[in-house]
């Protein structure tokens, strides 16, 4: 009888227990646009994700994948049927869906990626590149023999015009002749086009390449042919270890660590995220430069970066590799003491986009449409 | 000028390759009488075993005979389905390709983003044998006594039964057949175009391999040309987008399907698809 009462106290004890602790996790759910694996944008997202929940004991994940973009909400509802009291939205597309779930649960918590749609109950977040772009363009502008630099993009839209116009910045800063050629393959992820767009660039005489989108195909495709490339996103290092110069890396879960826990410590609600915007760069430890997460630049093209020199009106005459370090540094100050997008910067058909002495503001980055000096090729939407 | 001619022409060589190899076994297929839509499924799976094998054992033609075979099997099921259980053709091939790009990307995940290192080159023995297995296949369906059987088990099942063939067995070989055609094709992807794995990554070249069998009017010869103006118009999508709208460029390999669909539709016989392709068929009926 006795060993009777000890279970049922057990079970009794277990039944409070369990609950108890069950009240302390957060669950957050995350909805995705491409696959974990795509190499590329989500399995940055994912990486993140399972980051987050590893620092922070009491979080909780699930997440979907491969979501169409008209069938965010009924995803959003799965998850939160799941336990979900947070959604992370994770692409530009998911924008009206998630404001619309938002208003049909007050008292979720909403954060999406990339837009820029807030409500009392959705936040928005973003981890930019375009500044790591511009240091890419730098080296860039060094490497090339052809004065040819090829870039293969996903979508013309303002995101990646904005890394395409920091590139070419940077490749001009230091090659002033230099040109940026563009190829679009009008797809995220879609390895056999940017495969045949890299080939077009190589044919038109390309020597080095940079891309947005989400594999890490540009890479693997100048490599074989021994060519220099940027790669993007994901850390790429292995797929081109001779070749890949650096790149850019992101760190999503520094916005998740820090969004989380100040929901878990009961400072954002889901009524005061109105004006919680993320814009996160190098200074917030959001972007990374390289190929390889702690590697800036690959070992192997230090001595030829090392080679370059360049003039600068606010640093004098120093290495490429100097000056990529120099703005490195100065982008990753919290004071942010060099911009690239400083005016005075005309767009390539020379109108004067950018006010002399004037920083261009986070509306105008995520609006821009138009192109840098120096990039050739097609340009929907043109101003 | 000639430069820039003869980059296209081994840039068009290239995406041809496995556009030729998939577009044959489905010509086949159909010339059997059976529709397999699910190219694209047999495909990314034959591009999954390939790299696997390829990246296990380091040789990439044993990752090719793997994908072949995972090909193979795939269309094992469209072929149950399809002819033993006499079910919608089209339906069962659809279900094949969601099946194949989900078990694969399920399948895959441990091998994404992970260089292969003995790789085949991209214009290599495959492009070759390609080409000649199209002669092959051209002179079998047209000039032997088993390119015969093949042909009237698509135009008319019932004689050829009458006449003892046994069309269950023809159409069964002629859908595994295409089967492993396409798991190649899709070997060819991962371990000598890209050379790696990435979910998803054939990202439709199979529905254009589909297109090809239509546009060649199931002409394994034709389907040469097909392939190779096909695998031009991918990569002149992105070599002319200086000057030509790329939106226009990326719609064109549709375009072309669509308006050659139309030119050919009304003529019945000879270029038109075969008689009883999509039917399933049973002993005995008329």
């Amino acid at each position: 009888m006795r060993w009777l009462t000890f279970l049922v106290v057990l079970v009794l004890a277990g039944g409070l227990a369990v609950p108890g602790i069950a009240q302390q996790k957060l669950k957050a759910g995350f909805v995705y646009v491409g696959p974990i694996g795509d190499y590329g944008w989500t399995h940055a997202h994912d990486f993140a994700r399972k980051i987050a929940e590893k620092k922070l004991p009491w979080l909780e994940t699930i997440y979907v994948e491969k979501v169409p973009e008209g069938q965010t909400e009924s995803f959003i509802d799965k998850l939160i049927l799941q336990g979900a009291r947070v959604i992370f939205t994770t692409s530009f597309g998911f924008m009206d869906g998630t404001l619309a779930a938002a208003k049909r649960y007050p008292n979720h918590i909403f954060a999406h990626a990339s837009g820029f749609k807030r409500a009392p109950n959705v936040a928005t977040y973003m981890a930019d590149f375009y500044q790591v772009y511009y240091l890419n363009g730098l080296m860039a502008g060094a490497a090339t023999k052809s004065g040819k630099v090829g870039y293969v993009g996903a979508f013309p839209i303002p995101e990646v015009k904005r890394h395409m116009g920091a590139f070419a910045l940077g490749v001009r800063a230091v090659n002033p002749k230099a040109t940026v050629h563009v190829r679009w393959i009008y797809e995220w992820f879609n390895p056999t086009a940017a495969k045949e767009a890299t080939e077009a660039l190589i044919a038109e005489g390309a020597d080095v390449f940079a891309f947005t989108e989400d594999t890490p195909t540009v890479v693997q495709v100048a490599a074989k042919r021994g060519l220099p490339s940027f790669g993007h996103y994901s850390p790429m290092h292995k797929f081109a270890p001779k070749h890949m110069i650096s790149g850019q890396l992101v760190h999503w879960d520094k916005i998740y660590v820090d969004f989380l826990s100040k929901v878990y410590a009961g400072k954002y609600t889901a009524e005061n995220l109105a004006n919680v915007d993320y814009w996160w760069l190098l200074a917030e430890g959001a972007a990374e430069l390289g190929g390889e997460f702690g590697m800036p630049v690959n070992p192997e093209w230090k001595a030829r970066l090392q080679a370059v020199k360049v003039g600068t009106p606010d640093l004098g005459r120093l290495s490429v590799y100097d000056l990529v370090m120099k703005r490195l540094a100065q982008m990753s100050d919290p004071k942010v003491t060099f911009e690239p997008f400083t005016g005075p910067i005309k767009d390539r058909k020379g109108v004067l986009r950018v006010q002399s002495g004037k920083r261009m503001t986070v509306g105008e980055l995520n609006g821009m449409e138009w192109a840098a000096p120096g990039i050739v090729g097609p340009w929907p939407k043109e101003p | 000028m000639l430069e820039w001619i003869l980059t296209a022409i081994v840039r068009a060589l290239a995406v041809s390759t496995p556009l030729l190899w998939a577009s044959l076994g489905e010509i086949y297929a159909e010339r059997s009488g059976v529709i397999n839509l699910g190219v694209e499924g047999m495909m990314i799976l034959g591009a999954l075993f390939a790299f696997v094998v390829a990246q296990v054992t380091g040789y990439p033609v044993a990752g090719l005979l793997a994908a072949a075979a995972a090909g193979g099997l795939a269309a094992l099921l469209h072929a149950f389905v399809s002819i033993t259980l006499r079910a919608n053709q089209y339906v069962s091939g659809l279900a094949l390709t969601m099946l194949g790009l989900g078990l694969a990307g399920v399948l895959g995940r441990g091998w994404e983003g992970i260089p292969l290192l003995n790789a085949l080159p991209e214009i290599s023995g495959l492009t070759y044998l390609g080409l000649l297995l199209a002669v092959g296949l051209w002179l079998v369906l047209h000039h032997t006594r088993l390119g015969m059987v093949i042909r009237s088990t698509g135009e008319s099942p019932a004689a050829a039964e009458a006449l003892g063939v046994n069309v269950h067995l023809v159409r069964y070989l002629c859908v595994v057949f295409g089967g492993t055609m396409a798991g190649v094709a899709g070997g060819f992807l991962s371990v000598a175009y890209r050379p790696s794995w990435t979910e998803g990554m054939t990202a439709g070249l199979g529905w254009i391999a589909i297109a090809i069998t239509i546009f060649a009017g199931w002409d394994p010869l034709k389907a040469v040309g097909g392939a190779l103006f096909f695998g031009a118009l991918f990569h002149l999508s992105f070599r002319l987008q200086a000057w030509v709208p790329p939106e226009a460029l990326r719609m064109m390999p549709f375009a072309f399907t669509i308006l050659v669909l139309a030119a050919t539709s009304g003529r019945r016989r000879g270029r038109g698809a075969p008689e009883a392709l999509g039917l399933p068929y049973a002993a005995g009926e008329r």
